[in-house]
């Protein structure tokens, strides 16, 4: 296509360009407002012009909410809980995964369809039920009800058999020969060569239980089984006006996510669009 | 051959593989489901350590009449009809622009940006918003400047009239990136070509887009307002965290109902019907969109 650079494509570029770093602009703002907040010393958090770049920069604010307001305990429980349930969710998801891409079984068609129809559920018709049972089997205010109702998900299982259908079958036909069974076939063949979708899995998973919080905030009550979200929320209603430490812990709870994004851009934006270009 | 014994084998192999899906959909999927629809026709208080009492129909009744079910609902669907419209042409728009014949350079730089706020925490922005919107806050500044009346020291959010669209907009902000890289992923998969010839057909501009580009991304486009109202209809952390439902039940949304009944007023019950009915409202929802589009094709 010939692009002719007279002055209407220009105007044209101009305007584009000024659109999107507009928006750019906007989206940064209260971001780069709770890091520069962060780091002000107390007072000084009036909306002047002024007072837009931190004069004074302190780390006073993290010291604070880190050692008395709890803030490492939010910081454990959440590193607990996020590892747990994305280790989990990349055994157990692969494990079924592997059943329905490998072994051909009667019904594995109905397996497949009532897991795309529990994906549809949304999670305010289960939040009643799923706190009367978690307090019936004794698992409230503990890890488990953070981790176990989580540790198998229908976007992991999908990802894993696609991923798997993929691969060769004469793969896993020259390990059976040699012996292997299924388990080792999966983990010691498959796995290894399913580090993209694995990566995928992992990282989504990463960021939605980092980020989750109305399950944490129903199933927990004590200071000390809360997780980030949970502790900010709390701290945000008891302190509602003390922005500088707000902030804070907000930044406590933004910056391993902001980390993980900017290494892992492509394999999140993938997991994220996957489920969508199918359709 | 296949022997029995393998025979048995495999078939315990695939039981063991399953099991995990098995016993995590039996215990906290279908369980849950039925237990919440027998609920919904009963009161229970869990505190008071009596088991549910049936009661038929009464909850359903009971919320047809009750004024802040009416009220929350009302939100909810203002919340719904003036997000998901904003929220989609914004990312529909700045997705065209940057695969556009305009040579964007920084693609990957913009694209980042404005998918940082979807991988923070929605606890985190509301917090940030919170901020913002507070008498001392940056956009309580710039939308006095723009002359709103606000009262003196007070903030955006403690005024009913200013609390839901200043939600709404919060919203946006923290969503379109998301959308934006969905509508990015459906026009790259365009096949360039189209566009060539069209354009040798002396196709320009609007033009190209409505007859070209929008129906080849419609099916992007009713995935995208389709989750998007889903994911509105359910609306909760922002109101939990900025306003509670206040002021004056100006931002009350039906998720945050259905949690203050079921959790403060511990009346599961009444609660459990409700979270049926915005299910049901959900699907009808989504049916409705679904049947536009295709109609529209």
């Amino acid at each position: 296509m010939v692009i002719r650079k007279d002055w209407r494509y220009r105007t044209k570029q101009f305007i584009a360009y000024t659109l999107l770093i507009f928006v750019l602009t906007t989206t940064l703002f209260p971001l780069y407002i709770m890091f520069a907040t962060s780091v002000k010393p107390e007072g000084n958090i009036l909306p002047t012009w002024d007072s837009l770049i931190p004069k004074k920069v302190t780390l006073r604010n993290y010291v604070d909410v880190w050692k008395s307001a709890n803030f490492d305990r939010y910081f454990l429980n959440s590193v607990i809980v996020t590892f747990s349930v994305t280790f989990l969710n990349i055994i157990l998801d692969s494990m079924v995964a592997y059943a329905l891409s490998r072994k051909g079984f009667k019904g594995s068609n109905l397996v497949l369809l009532v897991i795309i129809a529990t994906m549809m559920i949304p999670a305010q018709v289960l939040m009643i039920p799923l706190f009367i049972l978690i307090k019936k089997i004794g698992f409230y205010n503990t890890y488990w009800a953070l981790i176990l109702p989580f540790s198998v998900q229908g976007f992991g299982i999908f990802l894993m058999k696609q991923y798997f259908d993929g691969l060769p079958k004469s793969l896993d036909e020259a390990a059976m020969i040699d012996g292997a069974g299924d388990f080792k076939i999966l983990f010691k063949v498959l796995f290894p060569i399913s580090k993209p979708a694995i990566a995928v899995l992992g990282i989504n998973t990463f960021l939605t239980t980092w980020n989750s919080f109305v399950y944490p905030l129903i199933f927990t009550n004590t200071d000390n089984m809360r997780t980030l979200p949970i502790g900010i929320a709390y701290f945000n209603t008891i302190h509602g006006i003390d922005y500088v430490h707000l902030m804070a812990g907000s930044s406590i709870a933004t910056i391993p996510v902001i980390a993980v994004f900017l290494a892992f851009q492509k394999q999140i934006i993938s997991g994220l669009t996957r489920g969508a270009v199918k359709e | 051959m296949v022997s029995r014994k393998k025979k048995i084998r495999n078939t315990v192999n695939i039981f063991i593989l399953l099991s995990p899906w098995i016993a995590s959909f039996l215990t906290f999927k279908l369980y849950p489901i039925l237990f919440s629809f027998y609920l919904s026709f009963t009161r229970y208080n869990p505190i008071r350590g009596r088991p549910p009492r049936f009661v038929g129909l009464r909850n359903y009744h009971h919320l047809f009449s009750d004024p802040t079910f009416a009220i929350a609902l009302k939100n909810t669907v203002l919340f719904v009809v003036i997000t998901v419209p904003i929220t989609t042409a914004i990312s529909l728009l700045i997705a065209s622009v940057l695969v556009s014949s305009l040579n964007i350079r920084g693609k990957q730089i913009f694209q980042s940006g404005y998918f940082m706020p979807v991988v923070t925490s929605m606890v985190v922005i509301a917090t940030i918003f919170s901020y913002l919107y507070s008498p001392n806050g940056y956009l309580t500044a710039l939308i006095k400047f723009f002359g709103a009346d606000l009262k003196y020291g007070r903030g955006i959010l403690a005024d009913p009239r200013y609390a839901l669209p200043a939600i709404m907009a919060m919203d946006i902000w923290a969503s379109f990136g998301y959308y934006t890289i969905l509508f990015l992923a459906g026009l790259q998969s365009i096949d360039r070509q189209i566009y060539e010839a069209a354009a040798i057909d002396g196709a320009k501009g609007f033009y190209l887009f409505r007859k070209i580009t929008l129906p080849l991304v419609s099916p992007m486009l009713l995935f995208v307002l389709v989750i998007n109202t889903i994911r509105s209809f359910q609306i909760f952390i922002e109101v939990y965290v900025m306003t509670q439902g206040g002021p004056l039940r100006a931002t009350t949304t039906v998720v945050y109902y259905l949690y203050e009944t079921g959790f403060h007023k511990m009346k599961m019950g009444y609660a459990a019907a409700m979270s049926y009915v915005l299910f049901l409202i959900i699907l009808s929802f989504t049916i409705v969109q679904k049947l536009l589009v295709r109609y529209q094709r």
